[in-house]
């Protein structure tokens, strides 16, 4: 039956695509979604796989041009129909993944890593014409593993040899919001939020989020969710909402939790009280307890309360170098005694910078203790002599070989 | 005719790896294919390097912005390959045209070329020809990276038998259906080799070259003693690992804006920026910290040149 002649019995459009899903196919209708008809569940095998000779070992005079391509490619045009990306994407992502496939690289992985294909030229394409998508959501819809998806991205990007430019957060900012079902449909009124302040508050903390040096490095899912759940408890900060944890948030708005994201809300408030701590007309302090409240009026004021907090930093330094200055003489016994201890405190000084800013990654702040360094072996000219004790530590003595050789048979 | 040769060959070189440098100071002018004219400040320069440039321009070692400091030295170098494209182009036409006798006199004045002394003097090499860095001394940014890890291949010379030598031997282990070979550890300096049973052997985790040596020359010593005649043939570095710290915050998501064509960075993915420097072949991990892990070099001096290209343009992206 030839697809044109279909019409959806739901909706009458005739705007139906063949969608595979698992080993079944189904055509779809795209605008309602409802199934027009299914496939029997198991076909006879239109992959070339199942013929006796291999479709590049095959002597046909006409060879048929290679199914799993054709079904590769149409697999692609019902994914950009779900994420109903516009026509010029889907054109792009056919062409790519026609070149990407039929190059040598590429032409004999597995029948999956074909699949992983198609995503890979779906979010080059998109990156390309500027439609922000994050690599999760292309992973997810294709039931793929994310890092698998990725290194195969970067892998077919330098095959290609294409520059496609990253995917900033802020515009994915949106469509990730989208997902939390918390408008005044899905949740009670005390509870719900408009999709459009929400996005609005949570794009600005993201943005104070990448100025303070939280989001560079990082996955960004879970920097959205922190940010939404900042915002969300924000924008109206009583009680409840406070109460509220990210785990009962995410199930409210019925969206999977990160566990990095508990981390990022406690860098964020950290972040947001010592910008908190410069507004003028609060007088209690500001602690991660009670910072949300202010955040709004810490967002209004963000650029203003950033150059107040690092003119205070800034002038805390120098107090702080002039007090170290007249007490030097004081603290050199100090350091004397320190000093015959510590063999690395010529290495201190650097590791410590974070401290010195009043913003750091926050890598650099809670900077893991690196290894001692071992000052083994400096000086060697690599053409030293080797003593015979040394080399005959090595070896075994003919007593340990026997028992050695006894065991080894005992444990088989 | 050598003389001339060779004066052409350097002329070359320095067009070829300037022409850039001639664009962005010269956008005024307009090609002009032939008749350079006697005045050597005139630069008809698009004509020459774009005929004798095959090969991709490789920019990766220049700074980002050009600086005051940069300038002085760019002109001088400009005011050179006017000079060698002059030269360079006209040699086509022939040796002895008025205008390129006029265009010569000028040459030996910068040092160009060793027409006038000979050719013994003459080095392709020397120092003016700008394959480094355009930053001047004084910004050598004083973090010496320190090496990590080297990689080193050694041959043996003989077959050898790997069940024997994981029976005799204390510090080795092998299992053939894991790995086919054995791998062998010593105390000093720390290193661990993987043995094979073609005699072929690479040997990991020293700090320099000498320890790596060292740690190869004393497996192949425990080989000797369990009774093959091994050899010390073919000893290579192959890769060298070194890693340093700037000591400030780097802005990966502009990095990675203004120099698409070196970087990769995936936070999804991997949180540090993947960096493919082309002159030197050196790969950098760069990370939100300062701190920058060098790959790839075969020697010291490589990961040095690196890190001195790579500083300058992280120095950029320092602040907010």
């Amino acid at each position: 039956m030839s697809r044109a002649a279909l019409r959806c019995s739901a909706c009458g459009s005739s705007n139906i695509v063949e969608d595979a899903l698992y080993c079944q196919a189904q055509q779809v209708c795209v605008d309602c979604g409802s199934v027009v008809s299914e496939d029997a569940l198991s076909s006879e095998s239109v992959y070339v796989g199942g013929s006796d000779v291999s479709y590049s070992r095959t002597t046909a005079g006409a060879k048929k041009p290679c199914m799993n391509l054709i079904i590769g490619v149409q697999r692609v045009i019902s994914i950009c129909r779900i994420l109903r990306v516009n026509s010029e994407i889907e054109k792009l992502t056919q062409i790519y993944y026609r070149e990407a496939y039929q190059h040598e690289s590429f032409i004999r992985v597995s029948l999956r890593k074909k699949e992983h294909l198609v995503g890979c030229c779906l979010l080059l394409s998109c990156r390309l014409l500027n439609w922000p998508i994050s690599m999760a959501t292309i992973s997810s819809l294709l039931d793929a593993d994310p890092m698998v998806m990725g290194m195969l991205y970067i892998e077919m990007v330098k095959i290609l040899n294409i520059e496609a430019p990253i995917v900033n957060i802020t515009d994915v900012m949106e469509a990730h919001s989208h997902d939390y079902q918390i408008s005044s449909l899905h949740a009670p009124e005390e509870l719900s939020e408009s999709h459009k302040d929400l996005t609005k508050r949570a794009v600005e903390l993201v943005e104070l989020s990448a100025d303070t040096w939280i989001v560079t490095g990082r996955r960004p899912i879970p920097i959205m969710m922190a940010a939404i759940y900042l915002s969300w408890q924000s924008l109206k900060p009583n009680k409840h909402r406070l109460k509220l944890s990210l785990e009962k948030f995410c199930q409210l708005a019925k969206v999977n939790k990160h566990k990095p994201a508990i981390k990022r809300i406690t860098e964020m408030k950290e972040m947001l009280c010592k910008l908190g701590q410069e507004i003028p007309w609060v007088r209690e302090a500001v602690t991660p307890d009670n910072v949300v409240k202010h955040v709004e009026d810490i967002l209004k004021h963000r650029h203003a309360l950033l150059r107040r907090a690092l003119r205070a930093q800034e002038d805390a330094l120098l107090a702080e170098r002039q007090a170290s200055c007249e007490d030097l003489p004081i603290k050199e016994d100090a350091d004397n005694h320190q000093l015959h201890g510590e063999t690395l405190k010529s290495q201190d000084p650097e590791p410590n910078w974070g401290k010195r800013v009043l913003f750091a990654p926050p890598c650099v702040v809670q900077a893991k203790k690196s290894r001692v360094e071992q000052p083994e072996l400096t000086d060697v000219t690599g053409d030293e002599e080797i003593s015979d004790s040394e080399i005959d530590a090595y070896i075994r003595t003919p007593q340990e070989v026997r028992e050695f050789a006894l065991s080894q048979k005992m444990l088989e | 005719m050598d003389e001339w040769a060779l004066e052409r060959y350097f002329d070359d070189s320095i067009a070829n790896d300037s022409s850039f440098i001639l664009e962005e100071e010269l956008d005024s002018h307009s090609p002009a294919p032939s008749g350079t004219g006697p005045a050597p400040s005139h630069l008809p320069v698009k004509a020459g390097p774009s005929g004798q440039v095959g090969e991709e321009l490789d920019l990766s070692f220049l700074p980002d912005e050009v600086t005051d400091d940069a300038t002085g030295h760019m002109t001088t170098c400009v005011l050179w390959v006017s000079a060698a494209v002059d030269v360079s182009q006209d040699s086509g036409l022939g040796l002895d045209s008025s205008t390129q006798d006029s265009a010569a006199a000028a040459d030996p004045q910068q040092g160009a070329s060793g027409t006038g002394t000979g050719t013994s003097t003459f080095c392709p090499m020397t120092p003016m020809t700008p394959m480094t860095p355009m930053t001047p001394v004084t910004e050598r940014s004083g973090i010496i990276p320190q090496l990590q890890n080297i990689v080193s291949t050694v041959n043996l010379g003989c077959p050898l038998d790997l069940k024997f030598i994981a029976l005799q031997a204390r510090n080795a282990e092998y299992n053939p259906k894991r790995f086919a070979a054995v791998i062998m550890r010593i105390r000093d300096p720390r290193t661990t080799a993987l043995i094979f049973s073609s005699g072929k052997m690479v040997c990991t985790g020293a700090k320099s070259e000498e320890q790596s040596r060292l740690a190869a020359r004393k497996y192949a010593r425990v080989v000797q003693k369990l009774g093959f005649p091994a050899r010390f043939l073919d000893f290579k570095i192959q890769n060298m690992v070194a890693s340093c710290d700037v000591c400030f915050p780097i802005r990966l998501e502009g990095l990675v804006l203004t120099h698409q064509q070196f970087s990769s960075y995936e936070p999804e993915l991997f949180p540090g920026l993947i960096y493919r420097m082309v002159k030197p072949r050196i790969v950098l991990l760069i990370f939100v910290s300062g701190k920058v892990v060098l790959t790839g070099a075969k020697e010291r001096e490589e990961i040095y040149e690196a890190f001195e290209n790579i500083y300058p343009i992280l120095r950029g992206f320092r602040k907010q």
